[in-house]
Protein backbone atom coordinates (compact mmCIF):
# COMPACT_ATOMS: atom_id res chain seq x y z
CA UNK A 1 0.00 0.00 0.00
CA UNK A 2 2.81 2.23 0.60
CA UNK A 3 4.34 1.33 -2.46
CA UNK A 4 1.15 2.46 -4.84
CA UNK A 5 -0.09 5.04 -2.17
CA UNK A 6 3.54 6.78 -3.03
CA UNK A 7 3.28 6.11 -6.65
CA UNK A 8 0.43 7.47 -7.16
CA UNK A 9 0.79 10.75 -4.90
CA UNK A 10 3.73 11.19 -6.99
CA UNK A 11 1.65 10.66 -10.75
CA UNK A 12 -0.63 13.38 -9.27
CA UNK A 13 2.33 15.65 -8.19
CA UNK A 14 3.63 15.83 -11.80
CA UNK A 15 0.65 15.78 -13.28
CA UNK A 16 -0.26 18.53 -11.73
CA UNK A 17 2.44 20.74 -12.48
CA UNK A 18 3.12 19.34 -15.85
CA UNK A 19 -1.14 20.86 -16.42
CA UNK A 20 0.12 24.00 -14.57
CA UNK A 21 2.98 24.45 -17.08
CA UNK A 22 1.17 23.35 -20.39
CA UNK A 23 -1.70 25.20 -19.62
CA UNK A 24 0.04 28.34 -19.91
CA UNK A 25 0.09 27.96 -24.00
CA UNK A 26 -2.39 25.10 -24.15
CA UNK A 27 -6.48 24.63 -23.71
CA UNK A 28 -7.19 23.07 -20.25
CA UNK A 29 -7.84 20.21 -21.17
CA UNK A 30 -5.34 19.37 -23.25
CA UNK A 31 -2.96 20.72 -20.72
CA UNK A 32 -4.60 18.18 -18.32
CA UNK A 33 -3.95 15.13 -20.49
CA UNK A 34 -0.65 15.79 -20.80
CA UNK A 35 -0.58 16.06 -17.04
CA UNK A 36 -1.86 13.00 -16.81
CA UNK A 37 0.04 11.38 -19.40
CA UNK A 38 3.00 12.38 -17.51
CA UNK A 39 1.57 11.24 -14.73
CA UNK A 40 1.34 7.65 -15.53
CA UNK A 41 4.80 7.91 -16.85
CA UNK A 42 6.13 8.60 -13.20
CA UNK A 43 4.27 5.83 -11.83
CA UNK A 44 5.50 3.33 -14.64
CA UNK A 45 9.23 4.91 -13.41
CA UNK A 46 9.46 3.91 -9.99
CA UNK A 47 12.42 2.08 -10.14
CA UNK A 48 14.52 5.15 -12.30
CA UNK A 49 16.62 7.55 -10.78
CA UNK A 50 14.80 10.79 -11.53
CA UNK A 51 11.40 8.85 -9.91
CA UNK A 52 12.97 7.18 -7.51
CA UNK A 53 14.99 10.43 -6.05
CA UNK A 54 11.90 12.48 -6.17
CA UNK A 55 10.68 9.49 -4.26
CA UNK A 56 13.21 10.00 -1.57
CA UNK A 57 13.05 13.48 -1.56
CA UNK A 58 9.40 13.86 -1.46
CA UNK A 59 8.00 10.94 0.72
CA UNK A 60 5.27 10.52 2.56
CA UNK A 61 3.57 12.45 0.79
CA UNK A 62 0.16 12.11 2.79
CA UNK A 63 -3.40 12.81 1.65
CA UNK A 64 -3.41 16.53 1.84
CA UNK A 65 -0.78 17.28 -0.90
CA UNK A 66 -2.00 15.05 -4.00
CA UNK A 67 -5.39 15.89 -2.85
CA UNK A 68 -4.59 20.13 -3.17
CA UNK A 69 -3.29 18.92 -6.10
CA UNK A 70 -6.28 16.87 -7.76
CA UNK A 71 -8.56 19.52 -6.35
CA UNK A 72 -6.17 22.33 -8.17
CA UNK A 73 -6.36 20.49 -11.71
CA UNK A 74 -10.41 19.81 -11.27
CA UNK A 75 -10.22 23.75 -10.78
CA UNK A 76 -8.48 24.18 -14.16
CA UNK A 77 -10.79 22.13 -16.01
CA UNK A 78 -13.76 23.84 -14.86
CA UNK A 79 -15.10 22.20 -11.66
CA UNK A 80 -16.06 23.73 -8.86
CA UNK A 81 -14.10 22.96 -6.18
CA UNK A 82 -13.50 23.92 -2.49
CA UNK A 83 -11.28 26.22 -1.45
CA UNK A 84 -9.91 27.85 1.71
CA UNK A 85 -9.71 31.74 2.47
CA UNK A 86 -7.07 33.95 2.57
CA UNK A 87 -7.44 34.34 6.20
CA UNK A 88 -7.61 30.65 6.66
CA UNK A 89 -4.50 30.09 4.87
CA UNK A 90 -2.98 32.96 6.78
CA UNK A 91 -3.81 31.04 9.86
CA UNK A 92 -2.54 27.86 8.85
CA UNK A 93 0.67 29.15 7.27
CA UNK A 94 1.45 30.85 10.77
CA UNK A 95 0.51 27.07 12.89
CA UNK A 96 2.74 25.59 10.19
CA UNK A 97 5.32 27.36 10.63
CA UNK A 98 4.93 26.87 14.60
CA UNK A 99 5.02 23.19 13.74
CA UNK A 100 8.06 23.34 11.44
CA UNK A 101 10.27 24.95 14.05
CA UNK A 102 9.03 23.29 17.14
CA UNK A 103 10.47 20.12 14.09
CA UNK A 104 13.74 21.56 14.06
CA UNK A 105 14.14 21.67 17.75
CA UNK A 106 14.01 25.44 17.90
CA UNK A 107 11.17 25.52 19.91
CA UNK A 108 11.47 22.41 22.84
CA UNK A 109 8.44 21.23 22.67
CA UNK A 110 8.12 18.75 20.13
CA UNK A 111 4.53 18.82 18.39
CA UNK A 112 5.12 16.52 15.88
CA UNK A 113 4.91 13.48 18.84
CA UNK A 114 1.43 14.30 18.70
CA UNK A 115 1.14 12.82 15.95
CA UNK A 116 1.68 9.00 17.03
CA UNK A 117 -0.98 8.86 19.97
CA UNK A 118 -4.70 7.70 18.99
CA UNK A 119 -6.25 10.38 21.76
CA UNK A 120 -4.73 13.42 21.03
CA UNK A 121 -5.54 12.36 17.05
CA UNK A 122 -8.77 11.71 17.33
CA UNK A 123 -9.85 15.39 19.34
CA UNK A 124 -7.62 17.41 16.46
CA UNK A 125 -9.52 15.37 13.77
CA UNK A 126 -12.81 16.24 14.87
CA UNK A 127 -11.88 19.75 15.61
CA UNK A 128 -11.10 20.08 12.23
CA UNK A 129 -13.86 18.35 11.24
CA UNK A 130 -16.59 20.70 13.24
CA UNK A 131 -14.75 23.77 12.09
CA UNK A 132 -14.96 22.52 8.35
CA UNK A 133 -18.96 22.03 9.35
CA UNK A 134 -19.21 25.64 10.94
CA UNK A 135 -17.37 26.43 7.33
CA UNK A 136 -19.29 24.17 4.93
CA UNK A 137 -15.69 22.57 4.10
CA UNK A 138 -16.08 19.09 2.84
CA UNK A 139 -12.78 18.88 1.60
CA UNK A 140 -11.28 19.88 4.61
CA UNK A 141 -13.27 17.30 6.48
CA UNK A 142 -12.71 14.56 4.04
CA UNK A 143 -8.70 15.01 3.90
CA UNK A 144 -8.29 14.78 7.32
CA UNK A 145 -10.47 11.76 8.43
CA UNK A 146 -8.91 10.08 4.90
CA UNK A 147 -5.34 11.12 6.62
CA UNK A 148 -6.57 9.21 9.76
CA UNK A 149 -8.23 6.35 8.21
CA UNK A 150 -5.06 5.72 6.36
CA UNK A 151 -2.64 5.93 10.03
CA UNK A 152 -5.42 3.68 11.39
CA UNK A 153 -4.97 1.02 9.08
CA UNK A 154 -1.00 1.39 9.20
CA UNK A 155 -0.51 2.19 5.27
CA UNK A 156 1.98 3.97 4.97
CA UNK A 157 3.85 6.56 7.88
CA UNK A 158 2.95 5.97 11.87
CA UNK A 159 2.22 9.83 12.62
CA UNK A 160 -1.28 10.94 11.68
CA UNK A 161 0.36 14.62 10.75
CA UNK A 162 2.48 12.72 7.68
CA UNK A 163 -1.06 12.67 6.13
CA UNK A 164 -2.12 15.77 6.36
CA UNK A 165 0.50 17.96 6.33
CA UNK A 166 3.58 17.80 3.75
CA UNK A 167 6.56 20.94 3.43
CA UNK A 168 6.18 21.76 0.22
CA UNK A 169 2.10 23.18 1.88
CA UNK A 170 4.74 25.87 2.86
CA UNK A 171 5.58 27.29 -0.14
CA UNK A 172 2.76 26.55 -1.60
CA UNK A 173 1.10 28.86 0.66
CA UNK A 174 3.01 31.51 0.41
CA UNK A 175 2.55 31.68 -3.21
CA UNK A 176 -1.26 31.02 -2.81
CA UNK A 177 -1.34 34.34 -0.31
CA UNK A 178 0.84 36.40 -2.32
CA UNK A 179 -0.92 35.69 -5.98
CA UNK B 1 -28.76 22.46 6.65
CA UNK B 2 -26.26 22.13 3.93
CA UNK B 3 -25.43 19.10 2.48
CA UNK B 4 -21.64 20.40 2.98
CA UNK B 5 -22.20 20.64 7.02
CA UNK B 6 -24.24 17.18 7.06
CA UNK B 7 -20.79 15.36 5.39
CA UNK B 8 -18.65 16.97 7.20
CA UNK B 9 -20.47 16.19 10.67
CA UNK B 10 -20.77 12.32 9.23
CA UNK B 11 -17.31 12.55 8.79
CA UNK B 12 -16.60 13.27 12.56
CA UNK B 13 -18.46 10.47 13.82
CA UNK B 14 -16.54 8.02 11.39
CA UNK B 15 -13.51 9.86 13.22
CA UNK B 16 -15.00 8.76 16.40
CA UNK B 17 -15.44 5.28 15.30
CA UNK B 18 -11.39 5.15 14.19
CA UNK B 19 -10.57 6.91 17.14
CA UNK B 20 -11.55 4.09 18.96
CA UNK B 21 -10.47 1.59 17.15
CA UNK B 22 -7.04 3.16 17.25
CA UNK B 23 -7.33 3.54 21.06
CA UNK B 24 -8.84 0.29 21.65
CA UNK B 25 -5.97 -1.37 19.28
CA UNK B 26 -2.64 0.46 21.00
CA UNK B 27 -1.06 -1.20 23.29
CA UNK B 28 0.59 1.57 26.20
CA UNK B 29 4.07 1.76 26.11
CA UNK B 30 6.17 0.66 29.68
CA UNK B 31 8.40 3.37 31.17
CA UNK B 32 10.36 1.39 33.17
CA UNK B 33 14.11 0.36 31.70
CA UNK B 34 15.51 -3.50 32.02
CA UNK B 35 18.27 -4.18 33.79
CA UNK B 36 20.65 -6.98 33.22
CA UNK B 37 21.93 -9.14 35.74
CA UNK B 38 25.65 -9.16 37.00
CA UNK B 39 27.67 -11.59 35.30
CA UNK B 40 29.94 -13.45 37.44
CA UNK B 41 33.82 -13.24 37.04
CA UNK B 42 34.97 -16.88 36.13
CA UNK B 43 38.44 -18.16 35.11
CA UNK B 44 41.33 -16.25 34.47
CA UNK B 45 41.39 -12.98 32.73
CA UNK B 46 41.21 -12.98 29.28
CA UNK B 47 41.64 -9.70 26.71
CA UNK B 48 42.10 -10.83 22.96
CA UNK B 49 42.17 -8.54 20.26
CA UNK B 50 40.35 -10.61 17.38
CA UNK B 51 39.83 -7.90 14.45
CA UNK B 52 42.75 -5.59 13.14
CA UNK B 53 41.07 -4.42 10.18
CA UNK B 54 42.62 -1.94 7.56
CA UNK B 55 40.77 -1.45 3.83
CA UNK B 56 42.86 -2.14 1.05
CA UNK B 57 41.68 1.62 -0.02
CA UNK B 58 39.67 4.28 1.57
CA UNK B 59 37.85 4.31 5.04
CA UNK B 60 36.15 2.10 7.22
CA UNK B 61 34.72 3.50 10.17
CA UNK B 62 31.75 3.76 12.80
CA UNK B 63 31.84 -0.47 13.89
CA UNK B 64 28.33 -1.78 14.97
CA UNK B 65 28.30 -4.92 16.97
CA UNK B 66 25.10 -7.31 16.21
CA UNK B 67 24.89 -10.33 18.96
CA UNK B 68 23.66 -13.78 18.38
CA UNK B 69 23.58 -16.79 20.36
CA UNK B 70 27.21 -18.00 20.03
CA UNK B 71 28.33 -15.62 17.79
CA UNK B 72 28.49 -11.94 16.55
CA UNK B 73 29.16 -9.98 13.86
CA UNK B 74 31.16 -6.35 13.87
CA UNK B 75 29.18 -4.10 10.85
CA UNK B 76 31.00 -1.09 9.54
CA UNK B 77 30.56 1.74 6.80
CA UNK B 78 33.57 0.93 4.13
CA UNK B 79 34.13 2.93 0.29
CA UNK B 80 36.59 5.78 -1.09
CA UNK B 81 35.08 8.15 1.75
CA UNK B 82 32.29 8.89 4.31
CA UNK B 83 28.99 10.34 2.85
CA UNK B 84 30.53 8.84 -0.77
CA UNK B 85 27.91 7.15 -3.57
CA UNK B 86 30.42 3.80 -2.87
CA UNK B 87 29.78 3.41 0.62
CA UNK B 88 28.44 0.14 1.65
CA UNK B 89 27.97 -1.58 4.67
CA UNK B 90 30.85 -4.39 5.40
CA UNK B 91 30.75 -6.86 8.29
CA UNK B 92 33.04 -9.65 10.24
CA UNK B 93 31.59 -12.56 11.25
CA UNK B 94 32.88 -14.21 14.40
CA UNK B 95 32.12 -17.91 15.39
CA UNK B 96 33.23 -19.73 18.59
CA UNK B 97 35.82 -22.55 17.49
CA UNK B 98 38.09 -24.68 20.11
CA UNK B 99 37.23 -22.06 22.68
CA UNK B 100 37.94 -18.84 20.94
CA UNK B 101 36.62 -16.31 18.42
CA UNK B 102 37.26 -17.19 14.75
CA UNK B 103 36.36 -14.81 12.37
CA UNK B 104 34.57 -16.77 9.95
CA UNK B 105 34.08 -14.15 7.61
CA UNK B 106 34.70 -10.83 6.29
CA UNK B 107 33.02 -8.78 3.75
CA UNK B 108 30.34 -6.90 1.71
CA UNK B 109 26.98 -7.41 3.89
CA UNK B 110 24.63 -4.58 2.94
CA UNK B 111 25.34 -3.08 -0.07
CA UNK B 112 23.80 0.06 -1.65
CA UNK B 113 22.01 -2.07 -4.69
CA UNK B 114 20.56 -4.02 -1.98
CA UNK B 115 18.35 -1.23 0.08
CA UNK B 116 17.62 0.16 -3.32
CA UNK B 117 16.15 -3.50 -3.93
CA UNK B 118 14.37 -3.36 -0.65
CA UNK B 119 13.48 0.22 -0.14
CA UNK B 120 9.13 0.50 0.12
CA UNK B 121 8.28 2.93 -1.29
CA UNK B 122 10.98 2.45 -4.06
CA UNK B 123 13.25 5.01 -3.49
CA UNK B 124 17.20 5.68 -4.58
CA UNK B 125 19.84 4.85 -1.74
CA UNK B 126 23.30 7.35 -2.48
CA UNK B 127 25.01 6.29 0.64
CA UNK B 128 25.10 4.77 3.90
CA UNK B 129 26.53 5.35 7.02
CA UNK B 130 26.11 4.32 10.85
CA UNK B 131 24.29 1.00 11.07
CA UNK B 132 23.81 -1.22 14.57
CA UNK B 133 21.21 -4.10 15.17
CA UNK B 134 17.83 -3.91 15.26
CA UNK B 135 17.89 -5.65 18.58
CA UNK B 136 13.75 -5.68 18.48
CA UNK B 137 13.92 -8.22 15.39
CA UNK B 138 15.36 -10.73 14.23
CA UNK B 139 18.43 -10.50 11.82
CA UNK B 140 17.25 -6.92 11.83
CA UNK B 141 19.24 -4.02 11.39
CA UNK B 142 18.79 0.20 11.41
CA UNK B 143 20.68 1.78 8.89
CA UNK B 144 21.80 5.70 8.57
CA UNK B 145 20.63 6.62 4.70
CA UNK B 146 21.11 9.57 2.55
CA UNK B 147 19.11 9.50 -0.78
CA UNK B 148 19.52 13.07 -1.25
CA UNK B 149 22.14 15.46 0.20
CA UNK B 150 24.40 14.59 3.59
CA UNK B 151 24.18 13.39 6.68
CA UNK B 152 21.58 16.65 7.66
CA UNK B 153 19.43 14.95 5.05
CA UNK B 154 19.94 11.39 6.25
CA UNK B 155 16.79 9.10 7.64
CA UNK B 156 17.11 6.02 9.66
CA UNK B 157 16.29 3.28 7.53
CA UNK B 158 14.51 -0.20 9.47
CA UNK B 159 16.19 -3.01 7.39
CA UNK B 160 14.84 -6.72 7.88
CA UNK B 161 16.05 -9.62 7.05
CA UNK B 162 16.93 -10.73 3.52
CA UNK B 163 13.67 -10.69 1.45
CA UNK B 164 11.66 -8.48 3.69
CA UNK B 165 10.80 -4.63 2.71
CA UNK B 166 13.01 -1.96 3.92
CA UNK B 167 11.36 0.99 5.33
CA UNK B 168 11.94 4.90 6.66
CA UNK B 169 11.39 5.25 10.16
CA UNK B 170 8.38 8.21 10.52
CA UNK B 171 10.38 10.68 12.81
CA UNK B 172 10.37 14.43 11.68
CA UNK B 173 7.64 16.36 9.36
CA UNK B 174 10.52 17.27 7.21
CA UNK B 175 10.37 14.88 4.72
CA UNK B 176 11.04 12.38 7.08
CA UNK B 177 14.67 13.71 7.91
CA UNK B 178 17.30 14.77 9.68
CA UNK B 179 17.77 11.56 11.72
CA UNK B 180 21.03 9.41 12.52
CA UNK B 181 21.60 6.55 14.61
CA UNK B 182 24.79 6.03 16.61
CA UNK B 183 24.72 3.77 19.61
CA UNK B 184 22.73 0.48 20.64
CA UNK B 185 19.14 -0.24 21.48
CA UNK B 186 18.12 0.32 25.30
CA UNK B 187 16.07 -2.37 26.86
CA UNK B 188 12.67 -1.90 28.68
CA UNK B 189 10.68 -4.25 31.19
CA UNK B 190 8.45 -5.28 28.77
CA UNK B 191 10.59 -6.52 26.32
CA UNK B 192 10.01 -3.35 23.95
CA UNK B 193 13.41 -1.66 23.02
CA UNK B 194 14.44 2.11 22.74
CA UNK B 195 16.42 3.28 19.92
CA UNK B 196 18.53 6.76 20.33
CA UNK B 197 18.81 8.58 17.40
CA UNK B 198 19.26 11.77 16.92
CA UNK B 199 18.47 15.44 14.66
CA UNK B 200 20.94 17.26 13.02
CA UNK B 201 19.58 19.91 10.74
CA UNK B 202 21.10 23.31 11.89
CA UNK B 203 19.85 22.55 15.38
CA UNK B 204 20.58 19.20 17.28
CA UNK B 205 18.79 16.99 19.89
CA UNK B 206 19.26 13.62 21.00
CA UNK B 207 15.45 11.32 20.33
CA UNK B 208 14.52 8.42 22.17
CA UNK B 209 12.28 6.55 19.92
CA UNK B 210 9.99 4.07 21.04
CA UNK B 211 7.77 1.78 18.81
CA UNK B 212 4.67 -0.63 19.13
CA UNK B 213 3.96 -4.17 18.17
CA UNK B 214 4.79 -3.91 14.60
CA UNK B 215 8.00 -2.04 14.81
CA UNK B 216 6.07 1.74 14.09
CA UNK B 217 7.50 4.90 15.90
CA UNK B 218 4.89 4.83 18.59
CA UNK B 219 6.49 7.65 20.34
CA UNK B 220 8.91 9.86 20.91
CA UNK B 221 11.37 11.50 23.56
CA UNK B 222 13.96 14.70 23.04
CA UNK B 223 17.12 15.35 24.46
CA UNK B 224 18.31 18.74 23.86
CA UNK B 225 19.66 22.11 25.53
CA UNK B 226 23.28 23.10 26.02
CA UNK B 227 25.49 22.90 22.96
CA UNK B 228 24.68 20.50 20.25
CA UNK B 229 23.96 17.51 21.55
CA UNK B 230 23.96 14.32 19.36
CA UNK B 231 24.65 10.21 19.27
CA UNK B 232 23.12 9.54 22.78
CA UNK B 233 24.37 6.75 24.34
CA UNK B 234 21.41 5.70 27.15
CA UNK B 235 22.88 3.97 30.34
CA UNK B 236 20.17 2.42 32.84
CA UNK B 237 20.53 3.17 36.26
CA UNK B 238 17.89 1.86 37.76
CA UNK B 239 14.08 1.11 36.13
CA UNK B 240 13.02 4.57 36.44
CA UNK B 241 16.51 6.20 35.87
CA UNK B 242 19.12 6.75 33.33
CA UNK B 243 21.91 8.88 32.00
CA UNK B 244 22.32 9.63 28.16
CA UNK B 245 25.61 10.52 27.48
CA UNK B 246 25.89 12.81 24.49
CA UNK B 247 28.56 13.99 21.99
CA UNK B 248 28.60 17.78 21.37
CA UNK B 249 28.88 18.43 17.49
CA UNK B 250 30.39 22.39 18.64
CA UNK B 251 33.73 22.38 19.03
CA UNK B 252 33.08 22.91 23.24
CA UNK B 253 35.52 19.81 24.22
CA UNK B 254 32.86 18.86 26.66
CA UNK B 255 31.11 15.79 27.29
CA UNK B 256 27.69 16.56 27.38
CA UNK B 257 24.87 14.84 29.89
CA UNK B 258 21.20 14.58 29.99
CA UNK B 259 19.04 12.41 32.94
CA UNK B 260 15.66 10.34 33.32
CA UNK B 261 13.58 9.89 36.17
CA UNK B 262 10.76 8.63 34.41
CA UNK B 263 12.62 5.83 32.29
CA UNK B 264 12.59 8.43 29.60
CA UNK B 265 9.67 10.05 29.08
CA UNK B 266 11.20 13.07 29.98
CA UNK B 267 14.74 14.22 29.89
CA UNK B 268 16.44 17.03 31.99
CA UNK B 269 18.14 19.60 30.26
CA UNK B 270 21.55 18.60 28.43
CA UNK B 271 24.30 20.25 30.40
CA UNK B 272 27.97 19.57 29.86
CA UNK B 273 30.01 17.70 32.15
CA UNK B 274 33.62 18.51 33.46
CA UNK B 275 34.85 15.75 31.23
CA UNK B 276 36.80 16.72 28.47
CA UNK B 277 35.84 15.39 25.15
CA UNK B 278 37.37 16.22 22.00
CA UNK B 279 33.56 16.22 19.60
CA UNK B 280 33.63 12.67 19.98
CA UNK B 281 30.59 9.59 20.65
CA UNK B 282 31.22 7.51 23.92
CA UNK B 283 29.96 3.62 24.15
CA UNK B 284 28.85 2.19 27.37
CA UNK B 285 27.69 -1.40 29.11
CA UNK B 286 25.80 -1.43 32.04
CA UNK B 287 27.35 -4.51 34.51
CA UNK B 288 24.67 -4.16 36.99
CA UNK B 289 24.93 -3.26 40.70
CA UNK B 290 25.88 0.51 39.68
CA UNK B 291 28.43 -0.53 37.83
CA UNK B 292 29.06 0.96 34.14
CA UNK B 293 31.96 0.54 31.73
CA UNK B 294 32.58 3.48 29.40
CA UNK B 295 34.64 3.89 26.46
CA UNK B 296 35.21 7.44 25.96
CA UNK B 297 38.46 10.23 24.66
CA UNK B 298 38.62 12.03 27.40
CA UNK B 299 42.13 12.96 27.90
CA UNK B 300 43.25 16.56 26.92
CA UNK B 301 46.66 16.06 25.92
CA UNK B 302 45.93 12.62 24.11
CA UNK B 303 42.46 13.29 22.82
CA UNK B 304 43.28 10.39 19.62
CA UNK B 305 43.93 8.11 22.57
CA UNK B 306 40.43 5.76 23.89
CA UNK B 307 40.32 5.36 27.50
CA UNK B 308 38.50 2.15 29.14
CA UNK B 309 36.94 2.88 32.30
CA UNK B 310 35.04 1.60 34.95
CA UNK B 311 32.37 3.30 37.42
CA UNK B 312 31.38 1.55 40.44
CA UNK B 313 28.98 4.07 41.81
CA UNK B 314 26.83 5.28 39.25
CA UNK B 315 29.20 7.57 37.23
CA UNK B 316 30.13 9.49 40.32
CA UNK B 317 33.95 8.22 40.06
CA UNK B 318 36.07 6.64 37.44
CA UNK B 319 39.37 3.99 37.25
CA UNK B 320 41.17 3.23 33.91
CA UNK B 321 40.89 -0.12 32.54
CA UNK B 322 42.85 0.36 29.77
CA UNK B 323 44.26 2.98 27.11
CA UNK B 324 44.22 2.51 23.63
CA UNK B 325 47.17 4.39 21.73
CA UNK B 326 47.29 4.19 17.72
CA UNK B 327 48.45 6.55 14.66
CA UNK B 328 45.83 8.83 14.59
CA UNK B 329 42.22 9.43 16.15
CA UNK B 330 40.46 6.08 17.69
CA UNK B 331 36.93 6.88 17.79
CA UNK B 332 33.09 6.04 17.28
CA UNK B 333 33.07 2.86 20.03
CA UNK B 334 30.90 0.48 20.53
CA UNK B 335 30.27 -1.90 23.50
CA UNK B 336 27.85 -4.85 23.83
CA UNK B 337 27.68 -8.26 25.91
CA UNK B 338 27.81 -11.34 24.48
CA UNK B 339 25.49 -14.04 25.35
CA UNK B 340 28.82 -15.82 26.59
CA UNK B 341 28.97 -13.20 29.25
CA UNK B 342 32.25 -11.67 27.26
CA UNK B 343 32.30 -8.44 26.27
CA UNK B 344 33.08 -6.62 22.99
CA UNK B 345 34.08 -3.23 22.49
CA UNK B 346 34.89 -1.96 18.88
CA UNK B 347 35.87 1.27 17.69
CA UNK B 348 37.72 2.39 14.35
CA UNK B 349 40.98 3.73 14.18
CA UNK B 350 43.52 6.00 12.18
CA UNK B 351 40.95 8.36 11.09
CA UNK B 352 38.52 6.52 9.95
CA UNK B 353 40.99 4.20 8.08
CA UNK B 354 39.95 1.05 10.39
CA UNK B 355 38.45 -1.51 12.30
CA UNK B 356 39.44 -3.28 15.67
CA UNK B 357 37.56 -5.24 17.68
CA UNK B 358 38.76 -6.75 21.12
CA UNK B 359 37.04 -9.66 23.43
CA UNK B 360 37.23 -9.60 27.19
CA UNK B 361 35.38 -11.08 29.89
CA UNK B 362 34.50 -10.27 33.60
CA UNK B 363 37.32 -11.68 35.08
CA UNK B 364 39.86 -8.93 33.03
CA UNK B 365 37.57 -5.92 34.14
CA UNK B 366 37.70 -7.10 37.94
CA UNK B 367 41.23 -7.74 37.95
Amino acid sequence: MTRLGSSFALAVLVAWCVQGVLGAVLAPLAAGLLGAAAGAAAMALTRRVLVGGAVALLAPFGVMLPSLALGAMAGRLGLDVVGFSQLELGVFWVGYTVFLLSAFGILREDLYRLGYAPVPVGIMVVVICLYAALSANWFLAAVVVLGQFFWVMKWGSSNWFDYVLHVLLWPVVVFALIF
Amino acid sequence: MDIAVVLCLILAGVSLCLSVLAWRRDTPLSWRFALPEPVEAEGDPRFDTVLDYTPEAGQAHSPGIVVEQDAFEILWFEGSAEAQSDVDIYAARFERTEGAWDNARTGPRLTRAELNAAMDPPQIVVTLGNTIENEAKAGGLWATVASIGGWAMASIVDVPEQGGAARKLNLSPFLGRSNLVKSPMVAYADGSMGLPAYFEMGSTYGVLARFDAQGRVRDTRRMSGMGKPIQPMIVPLSETRAVAFLRDFNLDMKLLLSRTEDGGQSWSRVEALEVFNPSSPVAALVLGEGRILLAMNDLEDAPNDLRLVLSEDETQSWRELTRFRGEGALRYPMLRRLSSGEIVLSYSKGNKQGVVVHVFNQAWVEA
